[in-house]
């Protein structure tokens, strides 16, 4: 579940600003954000991750309210309930599949790497593929194993939210398919909330609920707030 | 990472893999015990050392009894076996030719004659060479049975005498003891030959070999050399050679290092010529010891000194 | 974070092993340096203090040094064997000869008398002593480097490609193989002084010039002497057959020796042999090795001062280098940090890594430095003393 109250959020440069009085994502929800560029799309993911911090408003999401969190605290959660999947993919080149999906056991202080996640890593990794690349380096992908491993790692951790920034924008069409399928099968299958950034009008059919940025950026044009839309 | 673990182990080991502790004794030095180690290169030398070092002494002479020392060459285990000894006495005078083909320890080495140089005796027609005009030549070569001028012999003596002092000081007074009494005989036997070779005068006398030039000149002999084997008979044209050497040598008594054949001693005798048999000691005898080879060896002269 | 640091050290292995290499060259050297320095000191030294003096002819100490002890390639001026007969019969001292002139490929030929093994305490190892001319004896390197044992043969080198006139090879016999003394010993070939002598064209065998088979080899006959012409038949080889021909020219007194190893009965006996040789007059210089190794030593001192003094400069270059390496690696590896950062690492996970990755290349480099420091221990002397005396 996700609760955004009277959020304001801006880069200090005066030059776009973000304001969300309201906003809710129930758990188990597949939403869409779309919008044009430099709508605060990923603005958005950014604060609900809690990459990003607000400068006044509050945002509940799962069971935690990060605004209320210090940095140590909100990473913590992050690592443990959030799946976060890039457009660019963000694998780490020196690690092989395997490692990259082990990523985030190994950088927090939280979580235990085992044989057990070891071998749920490996079967996530089969579920989508590439079982047969676990020691295949980044530079060794196509686009869409990258993306997989991506995604993968994002599961790992078996979060109750996923948060996907256009998943699927360098991705061909049979790819961008079964990217998307992996997200929406995880969140049915776990009745995950599932958050994703978008321009794929092709796409809107699957979600449950879309948000527009458009409408607000439109607003917002000449550094006015903007608020999302729900269509 | 496991490699490079396993590199560094080995590299430690590899290290620590070092000298082992080296005990026992150089090659070549004897053991220090209380008996003195003595080889020599032929018997009188044996004999004197013997005499001198008593039952403070080991006196090895290693050739076989039934070679003549003077040109017997040891095998290189025998050398080793020289190396190993507190002192190697040789005779000098170009004695044992091995000698100085051998790699003997210098500072063991003991020249008994190499203070007597003025007394050795050059050989007459002896063939030298040299290698180009002006090169140097080698060494002609001398006569080496310096015992038989027993004060020579005397004197190779006492160079074992002082040799073996100065290795074990603490028994001079032994040492010096015996050789009073080695001295005594040997001047005895010296006073001896004389006393003989005076019966003899100026009577001349043959040698079956070039091997008595010191006996001849400490003794006055009037000698001549001639090349005959003990044991074989001489051929015809040896004897045609000892008739025309009579012509201005006419020798009534012959020298020989050993017993001649029966027919030669007769064919001798019907030359008037009598042999005495004076061995020159170079080896061990089969009976007695040096000074009874001596006691013989005047002996046989007295009888022909008399007799001739 | 270890797994993650070495995990990138690993897929930058270029980097990784420039960085390595680098810093381990700066910890290696000075250190290795110390330890080549010190062990040659150690060898050089135990070798001079256990010659105690040294008889030659006047000239370079060092060059005398270097080639009676160590037998360096570099011959110094000959002096005459009487010397060794003459300190001998002074009664103050054992006289050993030597003669290290030739070789036999890189292995010295070193012509000296038996004494010289027990003097310096060298074993047998398998064997005999050298008895009779024209047989060595081998140290342990010098087996192992011509591949040689009892039985076998070895030739000495020419001195010069074309010397028509001169030196011939000698083909010795090997009739024993000493055990490693870990001093210059074991890379020489011992012969008997008489045997170099050989070698030098000073003594030598041939046909009997009195037979009729070298008449064409007789270039006149006068009174009991046959002058030899050029074509008589030289010996290169001592074998049991022709051993008996073999002879020396001339006054062995006057034959060359590079040294004599002096060693006194007692310390007032080296005093007092020291002092006949102090007035100048004499034709050779006597010397204690130990002086001479020890003044070598402080040069050798200086010029690693001088070069550490330049190690510490390339160091600090060395170290602002790679302190900059780092510096733009991390500008470069920014979106990795972010990634991190995104997952939900914290800025101290991301310190700590990389802080990882420094102290992994420093163990590295401080571990390699460690195994090159062992091995140059263990071979480095060896190396040195074989690079300086060559």
């Amino acid at each position: 579940m996700i609760e955004i109250n009277d959020l304001r959020f801006d880069y200090g440069t005066g030059d776009f600003c973000l304001d969300i009085p309201h906003l809710r994502v129930n758990e188990g929800e597949t939403v869409a954000v779309v919008g044009p560029s430099g709508s605060g799309k990923t603005t958005l993911l950014n604060l609900i991750a809690g990459i990003a911090k607000p400068q006044s408003g509050r945002i509940v999401t799962g069971a935690a309210d990060i605004s209320g969190l210090d940095d140590a605290a909100v990473r913590n959660f992050r690592i443990a309930n959030i799946g976060l999947v890039f457009q660019e993919f963000e694998l780490l080149e020196y690690l092989n599949v395997l490692d990259n999906v082990l990523l985030p056991y190994r950088i927090s202080g939280s979580l235990r790497l085992d044989s057990a996640v070891v071998q749920r890593a490996e079967e996530l990794l089969t579920s989508v593929g590439i079982g047969d690349k676990l020691d295949r380096y980044p530079d060794n992908l196509s686009q869409g194993e990258k993306q997989r491993v991506a995604v993968c790692r994002a599961l790992l951790v078996k979060p109750p939210l996923l948060l996907a920034d256009e998943p699927t924008g360098n991705l061909d069409v049979m790819n961008k398919g079964r990217v998307l399928d992996i997200l929406f099968d995880y969140a049915r299958d776990h009745s995950a909330t599932l958050v994703i950034v978008t321009h794929d009008r092709d796409l809107f059919d699957r979600f449950e609920r879309i948000i527009d940025f458009k409408q607000f950026f439109d607003d917002t044009r000449g550094a006015a707030p903007g608020k999302p839309q729900d269509e | 990472m496991h490699r490079g673990a396993s590199l560094f182990l080995l590299a430690t080991l590899l290290a620590c893999s070092q000298d082992a502790s080296r005990e026992s004794a150089a090659v070549t030095q004897s053991t220090v015990s209380e008996v003195v180690t003595i080889y020599a290169t032929n018997y009188p030398l044996a004999y004197f050392a013997e005499r001198i070092a008593g039952d403070r002494g080991e006196v090895v002479f290693p050739a076989p009894p039934d070679v003549d020392p003077a040109s017997w060459s040891p095998d290189a285990q025998t050398i080793v076996e020289y190396q190993q000894a507190d002192l190697i006495v040789l005779n000098g005078a170009g004695y044992a030719a091995w000698v100085a083909k051998a790699a003997l320890p210098r500072s063991r080495l003991l020249d008994t004659t190499s203070a007597m140089a003025d007394r050795v005796i050059p050989l007459e027609n002896a063939v030298t060479h040299s290698h180009g005009p002006t090169a140097e030549h080698s060494h002609g070569g001398t006569a080496f049975t310096t015992w038989l001028d027993l004060d020579m012999a005397t004197e190779q003596a006492r160079s074992i005498l002082e040799a073996l002092v100065r290795i074990r000081p603490d028994h001079e007074s032994e040492f010096r003891q015996a050789f009073i009494s080695l001295e005594a005989d040997l001047r005895e036997f010296d006073r001896q030959l004389m006393r003989v070779a005076e019966k003899i005068g100026d009577r001349p006398v043959l040698f079956s070999h070039p091997v008595y030039q010191y006996l001849e000149r400490r003794y006055g002999l009037n000698g001549v050399s001639v090349h005959w084997e003990p044991d074989a008979i001489p051929e015809e044209v040896l004897w045609d050679q000892l008739q025309a050497l009579r012509q201005q040598h006419a020798a009534r008594i012959m020298i020989w290092e050993a017993d001649p054949l029966p027919e030669t001693r007769r064919r001798l005798a019907d030359l008037g010529i009598e042999c005495v048999v004076f061995q020159p000691g170079g080896n061990r005898p089969a009976a007695g010891d040096l000074l009874d080879v001596v006691r013989r060896g005047i002996a046989g002269l007295e009888g022909a000194a008399a007799s001739r | 974070m270890f797994y993650l640091a070495w995990r990138y050290l690993s897929y930058n292995r270029w980097k990784t092993s420039i960085l390595v290499g680098s810093i381990m060259l700066i910890i290696y050297l000075p250190v290795g340096l110390n330890v080549v320095v010190e062990q040659s000191g150690e060898h050089l030294t135990a070798r001079a203090e256990a010659t105690p003096l040294l008889v030659g002819a006047k000239g370079s100490p060092l060059e005398l040094v270097l080639n009676s002890l160590y037998f360096s390639s570099k011959i110094p001026e000959v002096m005459k064997y009487s010397e060794a007969t003459s300190i001998m019969q002074s009664g103050l001292a054992e006289a050993i000869p030597l003669y290290v002139r030739f070789r036999s490929r890189a292995q010295p030929i070193v012509g000296t008398s038996v004494e010289y093994f027990g003097f310096r305490e060298l074993l047998l190892a398998s064997g005999r002593m050298v008895a009779l001319l024209g047989e060595c004896v081998l140290g342990a390197a010098a087996a192992a480097a011509l591949d040689l044992q009892p039985g076998d043969s070895v030739v000495s080198s020419p001195e010069t490609a074309f010397d028509l006139a001169g030196i011939y090879p000698l083909k010795m016999q090997v009739v024993g193989v000493l055990e490693p003394s870990f001093t210059p010993d074991d890379q020489a070939i011992f012969v008997d002084i008489k045997t170099a002598w050989i070698i030098a064209g000073l003594g030598h065998g041939h046909q009997d010039l009195a037979r009729s088979e070298a008449a064409s080899a007789v270039l006149n006959r006068t009174g009991g002497n046959i002058v030899a012409n050029a074509s008589v038949v030289q010996f290169n080889e001592v074998n049991e057959s022709n051993i008996d021909t073999f002879h020396f020219h001339g006054d062995l007194a006057q034959y060359p020796l590079t040294a004599v190893i002096a060693h006194p009965h007692d310390q007032k006996s080296g005093v007092i042999l020291m002092g006949r040789y102090v007035d100048g007059g004499a034709p050779s210089q006597i010397l204690q090795p130990e002086d001479v190794v020890d003044e070598l030593l402080e040069t050798i001192l200086t010029i690693q001062q001088f070069i550490v003094a330049a190690v510490i400069i390339v160091a600090i270059a060395t170290i602002a280098t790679a302190a900059l390496v780092f510096l733009l690696s991390l500008r470069l590896r920014r979106r990795e940090i972010e990634t991190i950062g995104k997952i939900g690492g914290g800025r101290w996970h991301v310190v700590s890594m990389l802080l990882t990755e420094i102290v992994i290349v420093l163990i590295l480099s401080g571990g390699m430095a460690t195994m090159l420091t062992i091995l140059t221990w263990r071979y480095g002397s060896a190396i040195i003393e074989g690079f300086v005396l060559s």
